[in-house]
């Protein structure tokens, strides 16, 4: 059955800075609705760290600009909604897809639980039991709203109650993109001083106690590459799909140099830039 | 058993379209909304702007995702609900008329062809249940 569907091209793991993340992100969205590609899955780390905010996020309201400078630290704004999230030591995943592909539903809620499905079953292989956060958790009014990692949407995934992967994603006309970051490590009071408004003393220990990450939950620290790896063969085991893998094409090469000026600018949902085909 | 107004056209991005002359006011389907989830934010192009067919005029963040806004006419963006950014709410709870986003001067209205009546529209997303 498996050799009746397109192998997904798997893009492996390497760190780039944030603005080239999201750029290649996009550009691999755009080619793949344009050119009717097979799914991509692509696995990438953040050098150096960054800060990204959701689509319709404010940076000014939201993140301590002043200290992230002063600190070496990207800021970028995400094509996908959400809240702003510390990339720092994480493994990120990036899925790309077409509207016509049988891989997923069409539906926003059911393309989580696919890929959650298989995130699930990564985790599992890595001795790490987290299930889908069906529900979310809901804070109060005051806390950490910015912030991705102090909540849990429906279908993003708890170990023991904490977050330890959240997700977003984006659909336009022909396809989607759905990214997400996997914690390997995490320091709550490095992120929240990042974020704006600054946190109280019972903020942080709201925000210690909401999220685990792959090193607390095994006790050592995994080379993201055979997380990759593991990951890989776990959405592989779930969709009944194979990978090979594969460079961005020169067209998605192009694409990803034009978008990195997109990305250079904090504030380039603000501008109307229409297709760049 | 869901109802979609008989005096609306509907395209298959889950959009309506409601034509009065050589004007299509255009918003979120119930359908539509129900999928996406509460709305959070929204932004559109602005007046004036010209769109083609299925080019995206606007974004849209829910609380599952960002989803663009594609419009199934082509022409000039005349009107902006300004209602909505005061609150979006409205297009979850009055999608099919206080919750409209945009009317768009149309210049090519046998594209209207191509859309679904209310029945036709039942047919696909009854169709669109069935696959998940």
């Amino acid at each position: 059955m498996t050799d009746m569907k397109p192998a997904w091209r798997l893009i492996p793991y390497k760190q780039y800075s944030a603005c080239e993340n999201m750029a290649i992100d996009e550009a691999v969205l755009q080619a793949t609705i344009k050119n009717r590609k097979s799914p991509t899955l692509r696995f990438y780390g953040w050098n150096p760290a960054a800060v990204s905010i959701g689509f319709f996020q404010d940076a000014e309201k939201e993140v301590n600009i002043e200290k992230c400078r002063a600190s070496g630290i990207d800021i970028v704004r995400r094509l996908t909604g959400g809240k702003a999230v510390f990339h720092k030591v994480e493994l990120t995943y990036c899925i790309a897809a077409g509207d016509d592909d049988n891989f997923f539903p069409s539906d926003i809620m059911g393309t989580y639980k696919t890929i959650s499905d298989c995130l699930v079953e990564g985790l599992s292989r890595l001795g790490i039991k987290a299930c889908l956060a069906e529900n979310g958790r809901a804070l109060a009014e005051n806390q950490f709203k910015a912030c991705c990692f102090s909540a849990a949407s429906r279908h993003e995934l708890l170990v023991e109650g904490r977050k330890i992967c959240g997700s977003a994603q984006k659909r336009q006309k022909g396809g989607f993109l759905q990214h997400g970051s996997l914690l390997l490590d995490f320091n709550p009071e490095e992120s929240a001083a990042l974020m704006l408004p600054p946190r109280s003393d019972s903020e942080l220990r709201i925000l210690i106690n909401s999220v685990t990450s792959i090193k607390r939950q095994t006790g050592r620290s995994i080379a993201p590459e055979k997380i990759c790896s593991i990951m890989e063969e776990s959405f592989c085991a779930i969709l009944g799909m194979t990978t090979a893998e594969a460079p961005l094409s020169a067209e998605e090469i192009e694409l990803k140099n034009k978008l990195i000026n997109k990305y250079n600018d904090m504030n380039w949902n603000k501008d109307k830039v229409a297709n760049i085909f | 058993m869901k109802v979609f107004p008989e005096d609306l056209l509907y395209s298959c991005e889950h959009i309506w379209v409601k034509v009065e002359g050589d004007l299509a006011t255009i918003g979120v389907t119930d359908y539509g909304q129900e999928r996406l989830g509460e709305i959070l934010s929204v932004e559109f192009s602005e007046i004036d702007s010209y769109l083609e067919r299925d080019e995206t005029f606007g974004s849209l963040e829910s609380t599952k995702a960002v989803v663009d806004l594609i419009t199934p006419v082509s022409g000039t963006i005349v009107s902006i609900n300004e209602i909505i950014s005061d609150d979006v709410s409205i297009i979850n709870n009055d999608p099919h008329d206080t919750g409209w986003l945009i009317v768009i001067a149309m210049d090519d209205l046998q594209q209207l062809d191509d859309l679904l009546d209310a029945a036709g529209y039942l047919d696909f997303v009854t169709q669109e249940e069935e696959i998940e």
